[in-house]
């Protein structure tokens, strides 16, 4: 980890030019866009397997707090996506080298205009969320959001606690010094398999990720979603009940001609999004975690946490939000505001 | 004309921490190099400080230091090139252990150099005549650049994913390497190409461009570092 300190002075210190900020910035944008992404997984699941907890979730995302958190996520991703289509064509194509300080004075650039009026519209919709009747916003209070992180918190100490001790455990069993290196005669091809993943998922993951972008913060809003009566962004169903998981279960059951056309998109953009970034995670790893155990701690946790969110994932597309429980749910909130009426209408009245 | 220095400084019998020291040398011209005025301190003001060069012309590759944040040779660095109203910050090159003020141990450097054979390995017999081994102009231009290695370590020494883990074997290592897997004569490009596979090898690499730059000899060091990962994945072309 020590290393990892000399890494963040230096990288301060070194007068290396823009390519070196580039870099940063691409490490920084991507530890940002998986530690939501991990967040997002999970919670996305719950409007399939805990609706009413998945509601609570959208609660915190239209809070003050998250909707600053939302600017700088759609930034990353942007940069991030800019960048990394300039690492690729590099890459691939070294010979021009000699062109890579302009394109990446063009990423920032290309950056700031992409995100200058997608900002302004994102602005747009957080004001208009703020202007509506205050009835009709329920926004999670800073305790509530504490309390729900603080969880998340807890589950990723919890896990690579565990993976440590396993870790550890693995490295009584095996006595890790008697591993002597040996130069194979075909070295393993994974990683240069991954290198190339990571540059063809990524030209594949910019348009998925933009149009999803589009979709859920420009078209609609994150305000859109629990909004009783708006438009499910992608369909041409209305999202009735006002309830979060409803949203989620009218866009993943609209068809196209018999198909379920975000399902697979979700379902694509999950599995290339999560190999893609837990892999950028592994990199980083790899880099900064030199002590032996502490690495495969991490190795594990990475490779078993992404194999996990794929599969929490792919449940919640395959199982769908159940349509009974958005009718009930709708049911209920109806039921729930014609008693508040017949509460209200003794004193009212 | 006065020129300030601040250099940094530790000596491991004595110094619990590195430390910046400061001198001013006096009746400096723009054409002195920073070695003149790291020679003149050490002659003129403090015998302790400690540092390498041999040719002090730039071939020898001794003197890679870091001036005012960026890695150079001290030998090709003329005053006039640098803002003389500000101190010249003079540290050394960073991911190599400190021996002493400015020399640092080369062994793990040169180590990852001789782990990529850098030397010919023929894939013909000697031809009959006894003489050379015949190249065309073309053939011989595939690789020119990457003769022009002075193994300084600026290079490596300037890459994050070097400060990251002294495992990587760094620009300079695969520089060589791509010396003679582009070489048309020579046997044993499979062996260094696997050599780079490795996970300590080219995949580390994250197009980062610090290298490039800090090359005191101009090599197109990030280009070669590209064509050896696609030379891994697609074969030499």
């Amino acid at each position: 980890m020590a290393t990892l300190v000399t890494t963040i002075t230096e990288t301060l210190r070194y007068r290396g030019k823009i390519g070196q900020y580039s870099w940063a910035f691409h490490r920084l944008s991507g530890l940002g866009i998986v530690l939501f992404l991990i967040l997002h997984v999970i919670d996305t699941s719950w409007a399939a397997f805990y609706p009413e907890l998945y509601g609570k979730a959208i609660q915190e995302y239209q809070s003050p707090l998250f909707t600053i958190g939302e600017f700088f996520l759609v930034a990353a991703v942007v940069y991030h996506a800019m960048n990394g289509l300039r690492i690729i064509f590099f890459d691939y194509r070294p010979h021009l080298w000699h062109l890579q300080q302009k394109a990446a004075v063009g990423v920032f650039a290309a950056s700031a205009i992409i995100l200058l009026p997608t900002f302004i519209i994102m602005l747009g919709h957080t004001i208009d969320f703020w202007d509506r009747p205050a009835e009709e916003r329920e926004v999670a209070s800073l305790m509530d959001i504490i309390g729900t992180q603080s969880q998340f918190l807890l589950g990723f100490i919890v896990i690579i606690g565990v993976a440590l001790a396993a870790s550890f455990v693995m490295s009584l069993i095996n006595g890790d010094e008697r591993e002597a290196r040996v130069v194979p005669k075909r070295p393993s091809q994974v990683d240069a398999w991954l290198w190339s993943f990571m540059r063809w998922s990524g030209v594949l993951i910019v348009p998925l990720v933009f149009g999803h972008l589009a979709m859920i913060h420009l078209i609609g809003s994150v305000f859109d979603i629990n909004h009783a009566g708006a438009e499910v962004v992608g369909t041409t169903a209305i999202n009735e009940s006002g309830r979060a998981a409803e949203f989620v279960g009218r866009r993943w059951d609209h068809l196209v001609a018999g198909v379920a056309v975000w399902r697979i998109y979700d379902g694509l953009l999950l599995a290339l999004v999560v190999i893609h970034g837990f892999n950028g995670l592994r990199y980083v790893v790899n880099d900064y975690a030199h002590n032996k155990i502490v690495n495969r701690a991490f190795n594990w946790a990475i490779v078993f946490g992404g194999a996990a969110l794929i599969i929490l994932g792919m449940a919640a597309l395959i199982a769908g939000v159940d349509e009974t429980a958005y009718r009930i749910a709708s049911d209920l909130s109806n039921a729930a505001s014609a008693t508040v009426q017949n509460t209200t209408s003794p004193f009212g009245g | 004309m006065d020129a300030k220095f601040r250099i940094r400084r530790f000596n491991p019998e004595r110094d619990q921490k590195p430390y910046w020291a400061e001198y001013t040398v006096k009746d400096v011209e723009g054409t002195d190099t920073v070695l003149d005025c790291l020679h003149r301190i050490k002659w003129e003001q403090d015998g302790t400080l400690t540092l390498r060069r041999s040719c002090a012309h730039g071939v020898c590759g001794s003197d890679a230091m870091r001036i005012n944040g960026v890695n150079k040779l001290a030998c090709k660095t003329l005053l006039q090139t640098l803002n003389l109203n500000r101190p010249i910050q003079v540290e050394p090159i960073l991911g190599l252990k400190v021996i002493k003020d400015l020399v640092v141990d080369f062994e793990p450097f040169f180590e990852h150099y001789r782990a990529v054979m850098p030397y010919f390995v023929p894939n013909t017999p000697v031809p009959q005549d006894g003489r050379e081994r015949r190249q065309s102009p073309e053939d011989r231009a595939r690789f020119d650049d990457t003769t022009k290695c002075i193994l300084c370590a600026c290079c490596t020494t300037s890459c994050p994913s070097f400060w990251a883990s002294g495992e990587y074997v760094g620009p300079a290592a695969i520089v060589n390497a791509h010396r003679f897997i582009f070489d048309s004569r020579d046997g044993a490009t499979n062996e260094r190409l696997n050599i780079l596979a490795e996970p300590g090898g080219v995949w580390r690499c994250r197009t980062i461009f610090n290298c490039t730059p800090a090359c005191p000899r101009e090599i197109e060091v990030t280009r070669a570092i590209g064509e050896v990962k696609l030379a891994i994945q697609r074969g030499v072309r």
